[in-house]
C-alpha cells in the first residue's frame, strides 16, 4: 500500500511546486487557526487573573486573524485543489501512454469498460491521497505540536489534551489497512458495474435480437447491488472513523476540564487555554480518521493503475536500436509462432521473401494466420524463434515506431474516430493537405461519397465510424492507409464488407494505387482483378506457391 | 437556448421531487436522528459551560457533570453513526431505482442512440452515482440546516436572549451570502459535467481504437490531446469550486464576526461579574449553530453535481417507453410484407427505402441483393424494431408488424447482424446468450449445427475457451460463425441475416451456407447479401437505392 502511494507521489514530481504551496498554505491556515481561539483563551485567562489591560491588548490582536483565517482557509483550499487537478490529469496521460506501449494490439480479454474505469474513478480516487490524506495529516500535526508546546508549562495538561489529539493522529493508520480492503472491492465493483454498463451497450444489436434487455437490467442492478454493499462497507468505516474523531476531540476538551477541576482555582486559566486548544483543533482533527479511509481508497485506485500499467509490454523494444536500414526488402525466415504455449501454433518453419515493389497475395482459409502475420510484422507480437528483416535488419533490432513509419497496415479491425472525416484520415499524415486527403478518398473509391455531404471532410465519423455503413466505413479506413507514406502496405482482407462492384472496382485500382510501394493483399480469395506480382497460399503452417 | 436550459433545469427538479417522494421514509429517517444528535450536543454544551464556569469560580457543577457531559458525548456520537447509516442506505435505495430505469431506457432505444457508449455508460454510472449525494447527503444537510439553527437559536435565547437575537441576525445573513456567491455555481457545474462526459468519451473511443493509434504512431499525439480535453476539464471544475469555496469563506466569515461579537457583549461577565454560565453556553453554541450550515455548503457541491446528473438523466427518463401491443402467439409460420415503404436516418441525404415493396411467403428464403447503401439492411432493421418507416406498411402474416410493441416484434425473429458482437464470455455462454434457458445438449447441437465444432475443438478449453470483448481470440470467419449458432439456437420463426457470410474463405462459406440452408428449413428468412454463393440459398430480390432493381418510382413525375 504504501509503496503504492510513494510511487503515485513520484509520478506527480513535475507537480511538485504546487503540491508543496498547498501544503504549506495548508499548515498555516491551521495555526492561524489555532492562534485564533489560543488568543481568545489568554485573553480570558487573563481577565480571570485581573489584568483587564492585557486581555483588551489581545482583542485588538484578534481583529486581524478574524479576517486572515477565512481568506487562508479560501487560498488553501484553492491551491490544493489546483494542485490536485494538475496531478490527476498527468496522471491520466501517464497511465494512457503506458498502454499504448502494452495494449498495442487492443484490450484482448480485458474489457473497455473495467479500463474507462480506471482512467476516471481510480484516478479520480487518487486525490484522497493529498487532498483528503496528506495536507489534513500535516495540518493536524502541525496543530498537535503548537498545542502540545503552547501547554508546556503544564505537563499533565498538556498530555490530557494532545493525547487524544495525538491518538485521532494516529487513527488514520490503524484504520488504513482494513478500509484498504474495503476500497480495493469497492473499486473493484465500480470497475465490474461499468463493464456491465459497457457490454450490453457495445453489443446492443444483439442484445435486443435475444430479447435480453431484462437479462442485462437485472445483471447491471446486480452489480449496483455489489457496488453498494462494498461502498457501505467502506462509507461506514468512515462514519465510525468520523465518530470516533469526534469522540477523541470529545476527550481532549473533557479531559482540559477534568484537570481544571481537580488543579482547583489555581489551573482555571491554564485550563481554559486547553479548553480553546481542544475546541480550535476540532475541525481539523475531527476529519483526520476519514483521511484513512481516503488514503486507502487512494491505494486501492493506485493499485489497480499499477496492475494495468506493469503489464509486461508483448514486444520488448531493443536495447541498442540498429541504425535505419536503407531499403524495405522484407524477409521471412524459419518463424515459429504461436499466441500463447496452449493455442495451436500458427506459423512452423515460415519462410518467405518479399523484395521492394512485390505485390504480393496472401492466401487461406479463415484462421490460418494471415492477420498474425501483419501482427508479428509490425511488432505487435514477438515470435518465438526465427526472424523477420526489413532492408536486411532484423525488426527485433528497431524501434516500433520506425518499423509502423515504414508498414502501414490495414488491419481487420481498423477504427474510425469519434472525430471529422478529415482528422480520422490525418492520423496517418498529420501535415496532409486537403488535395491528398481526396486523392487517396478517391482512390478508395468513396470521394465522390464524402464530396456529397453537406459538410464533406468535416463530417463526423460518429463513434467506430457509426455514421457510415460497413463499407463506406471500410472505405474510409482504406483512404487512411492508402494516405500514409509508408513504402510497405498490409492490406489485410481490404474489402470485407464491400459489394462486389466496389470490390472489383478497388482491387483494379490496386496496381495504380501501390505503385512503387510494397503491398501484401491478405485475402482468402482472389477476384481474379488483382494483378498480383506473387500469389502464395498459407497451409500448415507455412507459404506454398498457390496452384493456379 | 435559455429557455431549453430552464426546460432542462424545470425537467431535473422534476425528476429529483418525484424520487424524493418516493423514498420519504429513507429520506426522513437520517433527519430525525441529525435532529437528536444535536439535541445532545447542546445537552452536553450545557454541562459543559457550567463546569466551565466552577472553574471560574462560580461552584455548583463538579465530577457527576462531567461524567454526564461523557455520557452525551457518547450518544451523540452514537447518534450521527445511526444517521450516517440511514444516509447511506436512502442513497443505495436511490441509485437503484435511478439505475434500473435509465438502464432499461438505453437498451429500450437500442442502436438508435447515436451517443458514444462511453457517454451512455458514464450517465447510468457516473450521474446515478453523483445522484447518491443528493439523497444521501443533500436532503438531510438542507433540512438539518433549516431547523438545526432554529434549535440551537432558541436555546441559546433561553440562556441568554441577547445572544439569541445575534445568532438570529446571523442565521438570516447565511442566505443572503450564499445567494452572493451561489450565483452562477449552476452554470459552471453543468458544464464541468459536460466536460467530465466528453473527457470519458473521448477515453473509450480511442482506447477502443488503440491498436490503428499505435499502427500510425500517433499514440504520443493523442496522449497530448487527451492532456487538453483534462486540463480543459480541470478549468471547469476550479470555476466550480471558487464559487462554493467563497461561499463556505462567507460562512466562516460569518462565524467569526458572531463569535468576536458575543466574545465582546459577554466581556463584563468573562472578566468576573456574575455567573458566567450563560455566557460561556451561548458562546460553546456558536461552532454547533454554523455545524449545520457548514454541513448545508459541503452537500451543496453535491446538489449542483446532482441537478447536472439529473436534467442529464431527465430527457431519457421522460422518453415514453416504447407502446404497441404484445404478441398473442407465437405464430409457427410467418409472411412478411413490404407495402411502399420508405425511411431515412437523416434528412440531408437521400432516403435508405423510397417506396420499397415485397412479399417473403411463409417457409421462402428471400435474398436481397445490391449494392452496398442499397436499403438491404434497413429492411432488417425494421423488422427487428430497430427503425421505424415514414410511411408505407410493414405486415406479418396480414396484421400491422409496427403496431407491435418493439420488444415483441424481436421475439418472432432470429438475427444477426453485419458485425455481431462476441461478450467476453467462453464461446459456451456466447451462444447461450441467444436463449439462455436453452439446456447444455440444445447449446451444442446448435454450435455443430453452426460448424463451430471444427474449430472449438483445437481450442484448449473447447467451448469453454474464453473469448475476449468484440471476438478476440477469434478470426472474423470464426466470430461470424458463433453468431449463427446463437440464430440456430434462438429457434425462432424469421429468420434475418445481414451478410452471413461476409468474412468468410470459399471453404468455410460453403459449410456455413450448407448450415444456413438447414437454418432457414421451414422457417422464412430475409437474408441480405452479396455473396456469389448466394442464388444457393433461395429467391433474389436486386434492390436499388431503396426500391425494388427497376421498380418505377412511386410519385416521380418523369
Amino acid at each position: 500500500m504504501l509503496a503504492d502511494l510513494a510511487r503515485v507521489l513520484g509520478l506527480w514530481r513535475a507537480q511538485s511546486g504546487w503540491l508543496l504551496a498547498g501544503i504549506v498554505v495548508s499548515v498555516a491556515s491551521a495555526l492561524l487557526g489555532i492562534a485564533l481561539l489560543a488568543l481568545a483563551g489568554q485573553g480570558i485567562a487573563a481577565a480571570l487573573g485581573g489584568a483587564a489591560l492585557s486581555g483588551g491588548v489581545v482583542f485588538l490582536l484578534l481583529r486581524p486573524l478574524v479576517l486572515l483565517r477565512p481568506a487562508a482557509r479560501w487560498a488553501e483550499r484553492m491551491v490544493t485543489h489546483a494542485a490536485t487537478f494538475r496531478a490527476l490529469a498527468d496522471t491520466r496521460i501517464w497511465f494512457f501512454r503506458r498502454l499504448a506501449e502494452r495494449l498495442p494490439a487492443g484490450i484482448g480479454l480485458g474489457r473497455s469498460g473495467d479500463l474507462l474505469g480506471r482512467l476516471v474513478a481510480d484516478v479520480d480516487a487518487l486525490d484522497g491521497l493529498y487532498l483528503r490524506g496528506l495536507v489534513p495529516v500535516l495540518s493536524a500535526l502541525a496543530i498537535v505540536l503548537a498545542g502540545a508546546a503552547l501547554l508546556a508549562d503544564a505537563p499533565l495538561l498538556a498530555a490530557a489534551v494532545a493525547l487524544p489529539l495525538a491518538l485521532a493522529l494516529l487513527l488514520p493508520l490503524v484504520l488504513a489497512p482494513g478500509a484498504a480492503r474495503a476500497a480495493t472491492a469497492a473499486a473493484m465493483a465500480q470497475g465490474r458495474l461499468r463493464a456491465a454498463a459497457v457490454d450490453p451497450l457495445l453489443g446492443v444489436e444483439d442484445v435486443l435480437a435475444a430479447n435480453g434487455e431484462r437479462a442485462a437490467v437485472a445483471a447491471l442492478a446486480a452489480e449496483g447491488r455489489a457496488l453498494a454493499r462494498a461502498q457501505r462497507g467502506l462509507g461506514w468505516r468512515a462514519a465510525w472513523a468520523g465518530a470516533l474523531g469526534g469522540l477523541l476531540v470529545q476527550a481532549a476538551l473533557l479531559g482540559a476540564l477534568a484537570w481544571g477541576l481537580a488543579a482547583g482555582a489555581g489551573g482555571a486559566a491554564l485550563a481554559v487555554l486547553g479548553l480553546f486548544l481542544a475546541v480550535a483543533a476540532a475541525e481539523t482533527l475531527g476529519l483526520l480518521p476519514r483521511a484513512g479511509i481516503a488514503l486507502a481508497g487512494a491505494a486501492a485506485g493506485a493499485r489497480r493503475l499499477f496492475e494495468l500499467a506493469d503489464a509486461p509490454p508483448p514486444v520488448a523494444e531493443p536495447a541498442q536500436p540498429a541504425a535505419e536500414p536503407a531499403g524495405h526488402a522484407i524477409r521471412i525466415e524459419d518463424l515459429h509462432f504461436a499466441w500463447s504455449p496452449d493455442r495451436p501454433p500458427v506459423f512452423r518453419g515460415l519462410d518467405l521473401d518479399i523484395p521492394e515493389g512485390t505485390r504480393l497475395a496472401l492466401l487461406g482459409p479463415s484462421g490460418i494466420g494471415k492477420s498474425s502475420l501483419a501482427a508479428l510484422l509490425l511488432k505487435l507480437a514477438a515470435p518465438q524463434a526465427g526472424r523477420i528483416t526489413l532492408g536486411g535488419v532484423d525488426i527485433a533490432d528497431l524501434p516500433a515506431e520506425t518499423v509502423r513509419r515504414r508498414i502501414a497496415c490495414l488491419t481487420q479491425d481498423a477504427r474510425l474516430f469519434d472525430d471529422s472525416i478529415a482528422a480520422n484520415l490525418r492520423i496517418a499524415a498529420p501535415l496532409a493537405p486537403e488535395a491528398a486527403l481526396w486523392r487517396a478518398l478517391d482512390r478508395a473509391g468513396i470521394g465522390e461519397m464524402v464530396r456529397a455531404l453537406p459538410e464533406g471532410l468535416e463530417t463526423r465519423c460518429g463513434e467506430a465510424g457509426a455514421r457510415f455503413s460497413g463499407g463506406q466505413a471500410r472505405r474510409l479506413a482504406l483512404a487512411r492507409v492508402l494516405l500514409s507514406a509508408a513504402p510497405v502496405l498490409v492490406l489485410d482482407e481490404p474489402t470485407a464488407g464491400l459489394d462486389a462492384e466496389t470490390e472489383r472496382a478497388f482491387l483494379e485500382t490496386l496496381e495504380g494505387v501501390t505503385a512503387g510501394r510494397t503491398a501484401i493483399l491478405i485475402t482468402h480469395r482472389l477476384v481474379g482483378v488483382e494483378r498480383p506480382t506473387r500469389v502464395l497460399r498459407l497451409a500448415g503452417g507455412q507459404a506454398l506457391p498457390a496452384a493456379g | 437556448m435559455s429557455s431549453s436550459s430552464a426546460a432542462r433545469d424545470g425537467a431535473a427538479r422534476a425528476l429529483l421531487r418525484r424520487e424524493s417522494r418516493a423514498l420519504r421514509r429513507q429520506v426522513l429517517l437520517p433527519i430525525l436522528l441529525g435532529l437528536c444528535a444535536l439535541v445532545a450536543t447542546i445537552a452536553g454544551a450545557w454541562l459543559v459551560a457550567r463546569l466551565l464556569a466552577a472553574l471560574l469560580g462560580h461552584p455548583g457543577a463538579g465530577w457527576p457533570e462531567l461524567a454526564a457531559a461523557a455520557a452525551l458525548a457518547l450518544l451523540g456520537a452514537g447518534l450521527v453513526l445511526a444517521q450516517e447509516r440511514a444516509q447511506l442506505a436512502a442513497g443505495e435505495a436511490a441509485r437503484a431505482r435511478l439505475r434500473d430505469a435509465a438502464f432499461s431506457r438505453l437498451l429500450d432505444l437500442g442502436p438508435a442512440d447515436q451517443t458514444g457508449i462511453g457517454e451512455r455508460a458514464s450517465l447510468v454510472v457516473d450521474r446515478v452515482e453523483a445522484l447518491d449525494g443528493y439523497f444521501a447527503r443533500w436532503i438531510p444537510a438542507a433540512a438539518l440546516a433549516m431547523l438545526g439553527p432554529v434549535i440551537v437559536c432558541a436555546a441559546v435565547a433561553w440562556a441568554d436572549f441577547g445572544s439569541g437575537v445575534v445568532l438570529a441576525i446571523a442565521g438570516l445573513l447565511y442566505p443572503v451570502a450564499m445567494a452572493l456567491t451561489g450565483i452562477g455555481a449552476a452554470q459552471a457545474s453543468r458544464r464541468q459535467f459536460e466536460a467530465l462526459g466528453r473527457l470519458s468519451g473521448r477515453f473509450l473511443d480511442r482506447m477502443r481504437g488503440l491498436p490503428t493509434l499505435v499502427l500510425f504512431n500517433r499514440q504520443e499525439a493523442e496522449a497530448e490531446a487527451l492532456g487538453g480535453a483534462a486540463a480543459e476539464l480541470r478549468r471547469h471544475t476550479m470555476k466550480v469550486l471558487r464559487v462554493a469555496f467563497l461561499s463556505g469563506t462567507a460562512l466562516e466569515l460569518l462565524a467569526a464576526a458572531v463569535l468576536a461579537t458575543l466574545a465582546w457583549r459577554h466581556r463584563a461577565l468573562l472578566g468576573g461579574g456574575g455567573d458566567p454560565t450563560a455566557a460561556l453556553f451561548s458562546l460553546l453554541m456558536v461552532p454547533a449553530f454554523f455545524a449545520p450550515l457548514r454541513g448545508f455548503a459541503a452537500a451543496y457541491q453535491d446538489r449542483l453535481h446532482a441537478a447536472g446528473a439529473a436534467s442529464a438523466l431527465a430527457p431519457l427518463l421522460a422518453e415514453p417507453e416504447a407502446p404497441g401491443l404484445l404478441l398473442e402467439e407465437m405464430p409457427p409460420r410467418v409472411v412478411v410484407t413490404f407495402t411502399d415503404v420508405r425511411l431515412s436516418y437523416d434528412p440531408a441525404r437521400p432516403p435508405a427505402l423510397d417506396g420499397l415493396s415485397f412479399r417473403a411467403s411463409a417457409g421462402e428464403t428471400l435474398v436481397l441483393a445490391g449494392p452496398s447503401g442499397a436499403g438491404k439492411s434497413s429492411v432488417l432493421r425494421i423488422l427487428m424494431g430497430f427503425a421505424r418507416p415514414e410511411a408505407g406498411r410493414v405486415a406479418i402474416n396480414a396484421q400491422d408488424a409496427m403496431a407491435l410493441r418493439p420488444a415483441e416484434l424481436r421475439r418472432l425473429s432470429a438475427y444477426v447482424g453485419q458485425a455481431p458482437h462476441l461478450f467476453r464470455a467462453s464461446l459456451r455462454e456466447n451462444i447461450r446468450f441467444a436463449r439462455p434457458e436453452a439446456t447444455p445438449g440444445q447449446v451444442e447441437a446448435a454450435a455443430r449445427a453452426a460448424h463451430i465444432m471444427e474449430f472449438a475443438e483445437s481450442l484448449p478449453e473447447g467451448l469453454d475457451t474464453l473469448v475476449g470483448e468484440g471476438g478476440w481470440g477469434l478470426s472474423g470467419g470464426q466470430a461470424q460463425r458463433v453468431a449463427l449458432a446463437r440464430a440456430f439456437l434462438r429457434d425462432a420463426p424469421l429468420v434475418l441475416l445481414d451478410e452471413p457470410t461476409a468474412h468468410l474463405d470459399p471453404g468455410t462459406e460453403a459449410l456455413v451456407i450448407d448450415s444456413l440452408q438447414r437454418l432457414c428449413l421451414g422457417r422464412t428468412a430475409i437474408i441480405a447479401s452479396h455473396s456469389g454463393a448466394r442464388a444457393r440459398l433461395g429467391r433474389v430480390l436486386e434492390i436499388e437505392a431503396g426500391r425494388v432493381a427497376g421498380a418505377p418510382r412511386i410519385g416521380a413525375a418523369e
